[in-house]
């Protein structure tokens, strides 16, 4: 019952908005208010998996193999807790500004079944199920708003984002084709039996997919021009839940079912964690508008998550996802805190700065620390000085663009009038949220061990 | 496209398509057949219909303004069967009754409650093809005039 | 069998990427139609058996993969729906650019920038 509760209101809620007039503000707060009840029920499933250990449960009563596995285990309730805290945000965020279109909070009710399901599934062609029911409810949602570079930026988002798609689904097939299961625990059981030739093509094109959504270097084209020109609210719910995906992705796929080809593709990972890193900080630097900033600098992040879950082990499994949260609150933060003015904002972009930077007291210290301890575990004395320099870089571009929007007399932020005090205030709360988990941050420490530990195989 | 002919044969060829539409609902539970397919079968001859009348026409005709509530009712019956297993605290998806237990009989159909999710998945499918067909279909036709 | 399955999705995959490569809208979502197909195909091919239909209580005999099925009619209903989504923003890019070719797309793209520059400029 614990487990099927995040299913079933989001599904519940997203069939009924879809009936309704979502631009009334009624609607909306109804909205609100159903992801927030899903993300209780997530947060209770939470702590029976802290305490108890995993969740399982097999629809229909049929054995494993047969019927859909449904799991909840530490990494995958870290993962909807974040992910629904940061839809809850976004689309308050945006009931409050007025919405514009009859069907967007339907349309993130449906992303939120899309990506709860993906977390908790232990299937994986239900998992490409979900992973489709969220990303064309994403194609949909960059549209919104409807300004013609909002039009194009939505296709060019759902062709370059349906290739990928179109890539994991040819990668499901060979993966039943050489095993004969669907089921995420069996399947990594009977690969290890496989012809090593043949499971590493297939976990390269699982990467690639996963690479797409991302953002990471060689996929990295579509990314700026989508986030640079939808609303900010959207730019806030695409890096901050959606992107989730990719990072649950790969540390699932990555770390529980290809565990093998994550070891022997290691350093290749590592090179490309390092170019995304550098290469996300170079075009940060020389763009001048805080969307563009901030877009090349999530891919520039995801970076870290990627060398992290190249070192790999308790430690580096901890900082990646430990990572991948605290870059994707960092995200949520800045994208909204872009899209206000007036006192208060700066503040709170200024947190997201120093965040994305790793300067104590915000939370992106702990994020940036745990990457480096992990480096240093690794020994590598190269990758510790490439992982410095992109912190640095990151500190530079992100104060460049502070100083441009903020400080300068006549700068962006002076012009227009000051967004209402609602707003503000739910940004500076989340800008507070940050400042929190960095003052406090064993809670999100020890989930995220217990998540690795779910990844290396430990106590389950 | 929308000879005499070809009007008189989409007016007739609608009532066997429903038909057919319901056979392959119907049997699903005993041969091929399900409300997947069954719902494109419909979906197929009402889209015939469009082709050649056109969308005004087949507003008319049929009552295709109902089909994103027919695609919303479908999806509702689906989300109720599928977690009401769970209320009666079996897993997900557990179909009632179980295989072996007496069932109502329909004539030779046996009513549990797969049938009901695949009413609503042949619901859903059809409400959502006819919707979107009609929607473009208006768009094209408010762009011409 | 396997080999036949093999060489059609090879040219349905690169027929669709060279139409996705084109810039012409409507041609980029039919390379996208071509290659979803390629994947559906592939699924079939992934538990290729000939049998009856796997229906209880179970015929004498073969019987085929029904996961296969359930697969692929799964993936065609998803390519379904997300083709028909991608008609309607190429139609929306259409209606708002007049233009579903990406060469005047950029260039109508351009002359709007120009414009908002200009007004920035006299404000």
């Amino acid at each position: 019952m614990t487990l099927v509760l995040p299913l079933a209101i989001p599904w519940f809620a997203a069939v009924a908005l879809a009936a309704l007039d979502g631009r009334r503000p009624a609607v909306g707060w109804a909205a609100v208010a159903s992801l927030a009840a899903a993300l209780v029920a997530t947060a209770a499933l939470a702590i029976r998996v802290w305490t108890e250990g995993p969740v399982e449960t097999v629809t229909g009563g049929w054995p494993v193999g047969v019927g859909i596995t449904l799991r909840a285990d530490a990494l995958s309730v870290l993962f909807s807790l974040l992910t629904l805290a940061v839809l809850v945000v976004c689309l308050a965020h945006e009931v409050l500004s007025g919405i514009e279109s009859r069907l967007f909070p339907a349309l993130v009710a449906f992303m939120t079944v899309g990506l709860t399901g993906l977390f908790l599934t232990g299937d994986i062609f239900s998992f490409y199920v979900f992973f489709e029911i969220a990303m064309v409810s994403a194609y949909v949602i960059t549209g919104y708003g409807g300004r013609p570079r909002q039009i194009s930026a939505a296709f060019v988002f759902a062709v370059v984002n349906l290739l990928g798609s179109f890539v994991f689904l040819i990668a499901i097939a060979a993966t039943y084709h050489v095993t004969g299961s669907l089921e995420m625990g069996q399947v990594a059981e009977r690969i290890a039996d496989v012809e090593p030739s043949t499971v590493i093509l297939i976990a390269v094109t699982v990467f690639v997919a996963f690479g797409v959504k991302l953002g990471l270097f060689p996929f990295h084209f579509w990314l700026p021009v989508v986030y640079a020109s939808v609303r900010p609210a959207v730019a806030a719910i695409l890096s901050g839940a959606l992107a989730n995906i990719g990072t649950y992705g790969v540390l699932r796929f990555g770390a529980d079912v290809f565990p093998r080809e994550l070891e022997f593709s290691a350093s290749a990972l590592v090179v490309l964690g390092v170019i995304t890193i550098l290469y996300g900080a170079m075009q940060a630097m020389s763009r001048r508008t805080a969307p563009e900033v901030i877009a090349y600098s999530s891919i520039g992040q995801v970076g870290y998550v990627l060398i992290a879950l190249a070192i790999g082990g308790p430690i580096g499994y901890a900082a990646a996802v430990l990572y991948a949260i605290l870059n994707s609150l960092n995200k949520v933060l800045l994208f909204l805190a872009s899209g206000l003015r007036g006192w208060l904002v700066g503040a709170a972009f200024f947190v997201g700065v120093i965040s994305v930077a790793g300067i104590p007291p915000a939370a992106g210290f702990f994020g940036k620390l745990e990457v480096f301890r992990a480096a240093i575990e690794d020994a590598s004395v190269t990758l510790v000085a490439l992982l410095f320099l992109g912190g640095a870089l990151s500190v530079v571009y992100l104060l460049q663009i502070y100083q441009h929007v903020y400080w300068r007399p006549g700068g962006v932020a002076a012009g227009g009038e000051a967004s209402p005090v609602v707003l503000r205030a739910l940004t500076f709360a989340v800008a507070l949220v940050v400042l929190a988990l960095g003052l406090w941050p064993e809670p999100l420490l020890a989930a995220s061990r217990a998540a690795a530990e779910v990844l290396v195989g430990g106590p389950e | 496209m929308t000879s005499l002919l070809t009007q008189v044969v989409v007016r007739l060829l609608l009532a066997p398509t429903i038909v057919i539409a319901a056979a392959v609902l119907a049997k699903g539970y005993s041969s091929v057949g399900d409300g997947f397919s069954a719902g494109v079968i419909a979906a197929l001859g009402v889209i015939a219909v469009y082709l050649v009348l056109g969308a005004e026409q087949a507003d008319r005709l049929l009552p295709v303004r109902l089909a994103p509530v027919g695609a919303i009712a479908g999806l509702l019956i689906t989300l109720v069967v599928t977690f009401s297993s769970v209320v009666r605290g079996e897993p997900l998806l557990t179909h009632a009754p179980p295989p072996g237990a007496d069932v109502i009989h329909l004539g030779t159909l046996e009513l549990i409650t797969a049938v009901a999710f695949d009413v609503g998945v042949f619901l859903l499918v059809f409400g959502a093809v006819v919707g979107i067909l009609r929607t473009v279909a208006l768009a094209r036709s408010e762009a011409g005039s | 069998m396997i080999l036949l399955l093999s060489a059609v999705v090879a040219v349905l995959f690169g027929a669709g990427a060279f139409l996705v490569l084109k810039t012409d809208l409507l041609r980029v979502v039919v390379g996208m139609v071509l290659i979803s197909h390629a994947a559906n195909l592939t699924l079939m091919a992934s538990g290729l058996t000939r049998g009856k239909a796997p229906i209880y209580p179970l015929p004498n005999g073969e019987v085929s993969d029904p996961l296969v099925q359930a697969m692929t009619l799964t993936a065609l209903v998803i390519g379904f729906g997300v083709t028909a989504l991608l008609l309607g923003i190429a139609y929306r890019v259409y209606e708002t650019h007049f233009a579903v070719d990406f060469d005047r797309l950029a260039e109508e793209e351009a002359r709007r920038e120009a414009e908002l520059e200009q007004e920035e400029v006299s404000v």
